[in-house]
């Protein structure tokens, strides 16, 4: 976007130089989002972060702003996703009353369906010869974003293909616990709650936080029970699988 | 004022984190120690002060924003992965599938175990 000259071009160049560039496109995108997500009536299938993401997207390519550049002055704002991992540690403190209330359930089966949610996509893949980047791209899908780069960065995944599996998770969770949920018959709340952060990270408990606030405490437990588990598990199971 | 004293704790426990995980070479990022630790230190004092709760509570509003350029990178990935599309496709839809499917039958399970004995 630098092939006008004079001063309007200067101008243009040093606007697109700050990062504060994307910052703002960043900001408008999610706000954007948003506003799009209600207006569609708030649809189970299409969270907001998949509009958002969408029109960041298109948004970059019409700017024609190189992607590597974006993200290296979008890191001004990724930066902040250390300090936002340790917040999560504040809703579990704020909500210890309730795993001691649905403690069993919670501490004995939550490992166990936290191994099984990265046990199936890996054995799949595994299955239809993936190979081994996608692998360890593919295993920390159903962790939230902040603990999953970690993890990704750790196995030595690709963290965009990362994303896009954290993504495609979400969105397939929230909707699978939907129509389960009510298959099923499930109408306790925790449990819905807690299925849905487990599976479907911050997209899923965005979307508990839609059905109750009993549903949102539990999906953010469920978030951040899996996060640690798997943050812990992955690693050591991938160097025991790799010996 | 009071949110950013909130942030300034958040930010000490998400280096100490950092600093613990180098000295002990753990296999987790900085910010989950940092969450651990954070959750045992209100654990031990049994108290929460508003500023730490507001800060919190303010950052993980704006998480989907902190993860939104990772995400729109997706849109931009090389064709490294061209000839995994398939495999990592079915493995996320299914395996997902499976997955809260799973999860579902297990949690009821041990939520009406749990209630039928009280």
């Amino acid at each position: 976007m630098s092939e006008i000259a004079g001063p309007l071009g200067e101008a243009l160049a040093a606007v697109t130089s700050s990062p504060f560039a994307a910052i703002a496109l960043t900001l408008w995108a999610f706000l954007a989002g948003a506003w799009l997500f209600v207006r569609m009536g708030r649809p189970v299938w299409c969270p907001p972060v998949l509009l958002s993401a969408v029109i960041l997207a298109v948004g970059l390519v019409l700017l024609r702003y190189p992607i590597e550049q974006y993200r290296l002055q979008a890191h001004w704002l990724t930066v902040l996703l250390g300090p936002a991992t340790v917040a999560l540690g504040i809703p579990l403190y704020q909500q210890m009353h309730h795993i001691r209330a649905l403690w069993k359930p919670v501490l004995l089966l939550l490992p166990l369906a936290a191994t099984l949610a990265a046990f199936y996509a890996l054995a799949l893949a595994a299955v239809l010869g993936a190979s081994p980047e996608a692998l360890a791209s593919l295993a920390p899908k159903s962790v939230t974003a902040p603990i999953a780069i970690g993890i990704t960065e750790q196995l030595g995944g690709s963290v965009p293909l990362m994303m896009a599996g954290l993504l495609v998770t979400g969105v397939v969770a929230t909707w699978c616990v939907d129509v389960f949920g009510r298959r099923l018959r499930v109408t306790d709340e925790r449990i819905i709650g807690l299925v849905l952060g487990l599976n479907g990270h911050a997209i899923g408990t965005v979307r508990a936080f839609e059905i109750s606030p009993l549903a949102g405490a539990f999906a953010s437990l469920g978030m951040g029970l899996t996060g640690i588990f798997t943050a812990f598990m992955l690693p050591f199971a991938f160097r025991l699988w790799q010996v | 004022m009071v949110v950013l004293r909130g942030f300034l704790i958040l930010i000490l426990f998400f280096l100490l984190g950092e600093a613990v995980r180098v000295l002990l070479g753990l296999p987790v990022s900085g910010g989950v120690i940092g969450m651990l630790m954070i959750t045992a230190w209100l654990m031990l004092r049994g108290t929460i002060s508003t500023h730490i709760a507001q800060a919190s509570q303010a950052l993980i509003s704006v998480l989907v924003l902190l993860i939104m350029p990772g995400l729109a990178g997706v849109f931009f990935l090389a064709d490294q992965f061209s000839g995994q599309w398939l495999a990592f496709g079915v493995a996320l839809v299914l395996g997902t599938f499976l997955s809260v499917l799973t999860s579902l039958l297990l949690m009821r399970h041990a939520a009406d175990q749990d209630s039928g004995h009280e």
